[in-house]
């Protein structure tokens, strides 16, 4: 009689909830614009229902998605893009050259996020309906590799629903609204709420996936997400917190995937000279390399790891982790922790009696307030009078973009899966027209570096750009640019039947997701 | 002195025990929050004195890097949760305090204005206190917060943060004091003695502070005993929510958030005894304000 309740119950149950998959998320993402905002929340969401030219595979490499094949134009002029025939958008609308000729235009606009991607390109020129040829600057070996986040929207949506350039901050039609190429469509959105898609019936591809209906569900707390996840409600989680990992291996009915994702916990510092510092009492503390030094040997890396992070992080040396392409060997050694070497040179630097503004995210990366306050009471320690101010990530970035600080903490995890991203984005001088340095939020500026970012880019060869990625890492080590801290651990959360993918990039890819 | 032991109100005091219990757990809990810096073995709120090594170090139990025994061990930061919990007392009694206190003034001087002046005053003073009544106080407390943490200057955010909550928690509350005071000036200003004040050419303002305000002061006493314990409670749940006290000098309620995310992964002492401490002092301020509500009440007599 057990044995039948058993069996009646399982062959009830199955067929409605199988394939129905929920699960949450710590940030939701801001927008479903996929040029308005370059963050992972949002990229790594909107993967699952828009694609690119091309895509990354289960480990990382480069693979044809919208286009099919690609090869470069004479020498090095740029890139020749063939594109896939009889794709069809989820709204019905075929996919052509027109269509990346304007995902391009509205991608590289000023009112973009991902502007940046494009600083090497010159123009975009349609050969015919399914051939694109993308012009560069200079020859760019890795250019291919650059645009896997480059979501192809269609120009006939985008412009009759007005949301032909994307909106950061008031949003538009766009940012609550999604029409891609992917396997998922948003059926429904709700910020912050509730993300419901449903499988896109015409996708070109082979379908892995056997979900029928998905629910993302933003859930700020990660301890109220892990209960969510112990109690079935969820079938995925992301992160899971750290310090129940132990406690979760012992139990059946979910499983904890690790990694150690590409993202590298750092800390920037202004260094722009009497800025528009609203609030900040205009106090050009971190000017002086000696300051920033002070902190970088301040703080006990090691101490966090064993303790907030409970061993499962490393400690980082540069801005990029040795799993990335262009990782400078020669400066692998990080910051040394010297409490007494940093309070002579908070002294020498004239940090003494001033208070450190200290800006923190607490809900974006893993543990991130508990390591900021650690942070605070280590520069206590060694003489430094931190404020510390950690926030929601929707309040933190225009705080940041408004210049609201004198110290704040960032992770970055390259789109590229190479050493010349994080130069681009962080460490190149703010250039709006030239589009670098578009998260370089403190304004570090050194000419050598600006110097050699280009050369870096165009280089074919690998041991001169090695040698150039070498220079860069040991001057911005040299002056203390950031202060890399960890690599971020990778914490994922199933129920046991789910099946699924972790890559690197924290993207959650659902079209390798299968519910047993 | 010996005409309070005579009194009703220490009699009935002296034969409750529940009111002998509650008071001498409120007295303790005062007590070693006044003076937390003397019983307190570390300081919390000083971030140098911290030892991140000392995380997570179980109660009772020697930390397995440094060595260390804590009574009550320790949260993530390596903070002492003995020491942490004395001064986050401190924290929410002074910010339930004041806040009832700020409440209990401006509510006084609303009712008193709005029963002994009526018409317009009363009007606008009584329907503005049905408009907030129908928001829930927390509700308005955040949106207070909200706006004053807005207009704050970054560099000053930590040190107002405790009064903003105190402004936040008291005009929330500040509704029940008016009602009960105007209710109770109605009565009162119909009575001779108030006549008799008028008569003799005495200024409005006297009549209400001299002889009216005495008068109403028993129900007002109940209300801001109880208003305390929901006070506290107010400000731990702001706390709670992230809104509150600043992690680097946490009160009760930030306490417990800081707790909640470790119950899953065994280290329940972070959250258990500053939940403790706070039920406690909430139920014990609670259970003496309803003491004193039936002991001032002369229909229960």
């Amino acid at each position: 009689m057990h044995r039948l309740s058993t069996a009646l119950a399982l062959v009830l149950a199955l067929p409605a909830t199988a394939e129905e998959f929920n699960f949450a998320v710590t940030t939701d993402p801001q927008t479903m614009d996929p040029h308005a905002v370059n963050s992972t929340p949002v990229l790594g969401f909107l993967n699952n229902v828009y694609e690119g030219l091309v895509r990354r595979g289960k480990d990382m490499s480069i693979e044809p998605s919208l286009a099919v094949s690609w090869e470069p134009i004479g020498e090095g002029e740029g890139w020749r893009f063939k594109l896939r025939e009889g794709v069809t958008f989820q709204d019905g609308a075929a996919f052509n050259a027109d269509d990346v000729v304007f995902s391009y235009e509205r991608a590289a606009s000023e009112q973009a996020d991902t502007s940046s991607w494009f600083a090497p390109v010159s123009e975009v020129i349609k050969v015919d309906d399914y051939t694109v040829d993308i012009m560069t600057t200079a020859p760019n070996p890795i250019f291919p590799d650059s645009i896997a986040n480059w979501m192809m929207m269609d120009s006939g949506w985008a412009e009759a629903n007005g949301a032909a350039r994307p909106d950061k901050d008031q949003g538009n039609y766009a940012t609550l609204n999604a029409n891609g190429t992917g396997p998922f469509q948003v059926v429904s959105r709700q910020p912050d709420l509730e993300t419901v898609l449903e499988p896109h019936a015409g996708w070109w591809g082979e379908v892995e996936h056997n979900l029928t209906r998905v629910t993302m569900t933003p859930i700020q707390n990660p301890a109220t997400a892990l209960a969510a996840l112990l109690s079935g409600d969820v079938d995925f989680i992301n992160p899971v917190p750290i310090q129940d990992v132990a406690r979760l291996e012992g139990n059946p009915e979910v499983r904890v995937i690790q990694g150690i994702e590409a993202r590298v916990i750092m800390l920037g510092f202004d260094q722009q000279e009497g800025s528009a510092e609203s609030g900040q009492g205009g106090a050009d503390m971190f000017l002086d390399p000696r300051a920033r030094e002070a902190v970088a040997k301040a703080i006990n890396v090691p101490a966090i790891l064993q303790t907030i992070m409970r061993g499962n992080a490393e400690v980082a040396s540069q801005m990029v982790s040795p799993a990335m392409r262009g990782f400078s060997e020669a400066n692998a050694a990080p910051y040394v922790y010297d409490a007494e070497a940093a309070r002579s040179l908070a002294e020498e630097a004239g940090l003494a009696g001033q208070t450190i503004a200290f800006k923190c995210p607490n809900d974006r990366y893993l543990n991130d307030e508990a390591v900021c306050q650690a942070v605070t009471s280590m520069l206590a320690q060694a003489g430094m009078d931190v404020s510390l101010d950690a926030m929601p990530v929707s309040n933190y970035w225009p705080e940041l973009r408004a210049d609201n600080f004198d110290m704040y903490l960032l992770g970055w995890s390259p789109g590229t899966f190479d050493a010349e991203h994080p130069i681009r984005f962080l460490a190149a001088t703010q250039d709006d027209e030239a589009k670098l340095g578009s998260w370089n939020f403190g304004g570090y500026s050194n000419a050598r570096v600006d110097e050699l970012l280009p050369m870096i880019q165009s280089e074919i060869d690998d041991t001169a750009r090695q040698a150039m990625l070498d220079e860069t890492a040991k001057i911005l080590q040299d002056e203390v640019a950031y202060v890399p801290l960890y690599v971020q651990p990778l914490v994922w959360g199933a129920r046991s039947g789910v099946e699924l993918t972790q890559r690197p990039d924290d993207f959650f890819i659902l079209r390798w997701v299968t519910v047993n | 002195m010996t005409r309070f032991f005579d009194s009703d109100i220490f009699y009935a005091f002296r034969t409750s025990p529940v009111a002998i219990v509650s008071a001498l757990v409120t007295a303790i809990l005062v007590l070693s929050a006044v003076f937390a810096p003397l019983i307190a073995p570390t300081n919390p709120f000083d971030p140098a004195s911290l030892n991140l090594m000392n995380g997570f170090t179980r109660p009772m139990e020697p930390n397995a890097f440094t060595g260390e025994t804590f009574l009550l061990g320790t949260d993530d930061q390596g903070r002492d949760v003995f020491s942490t919990i004395l001064y986050g007392l401190r924290i929410s009694l002074f910010v339930g305090v004041s806040a009832v206190l700020f409440a209990m003034v401006l509510g006084i001087f609303l009712g008193l204005l709005s029963g002994y002046v009526g018409g317009w005053t009363e009007t606008i003073i009584m329907r503005a206190a049905d408009v907030q009544l129908t928001f829930p106080s927390i509700l308005v407390a955040m949106l207070i917060f909200g706006v004053a943490k807005g207009v704050t200057p970054v560099e000053y955010r930590d040190q107002m943060a405790i009064w903003v909550l105190i402004l936040a928690i008291g005009l929330s509350d500040w509704v029940q004091f008016a009602r009960v005071v105007r209710g109770a000036t109605l009565v009162e200003k119909s009575k001779d003695y108030v006549a008799a004040a008028r008569l003799i050419g005495r200024s409005p303002l006297r009549i209400m502070l001299r002889h009216i305000l005495p008068n109403v002061l028993s129900p007002v006493l109940v209300i801001a005993t109880i208003s305390l314990a929901l006070a506290i409670i107010a400000e731990a749940t702001l706390s709670f929510l992230g809104v509150g006290a600043p992690a680097t000098q946490p009160s009760l309620g930030t306490l417990i958030r800081i707790g909640q995310g470790f119950l899953f992964s065994g280290e329940w002492w972070i959250l258990f005894f500053p939940a403790c401490t706070l039920l406690a002092l909430a139920l014990a301020v609670n259970l003496l304000g309803d003491w004193l509500r039936d002991a001032l009440n002369p229909r229960l007599r």
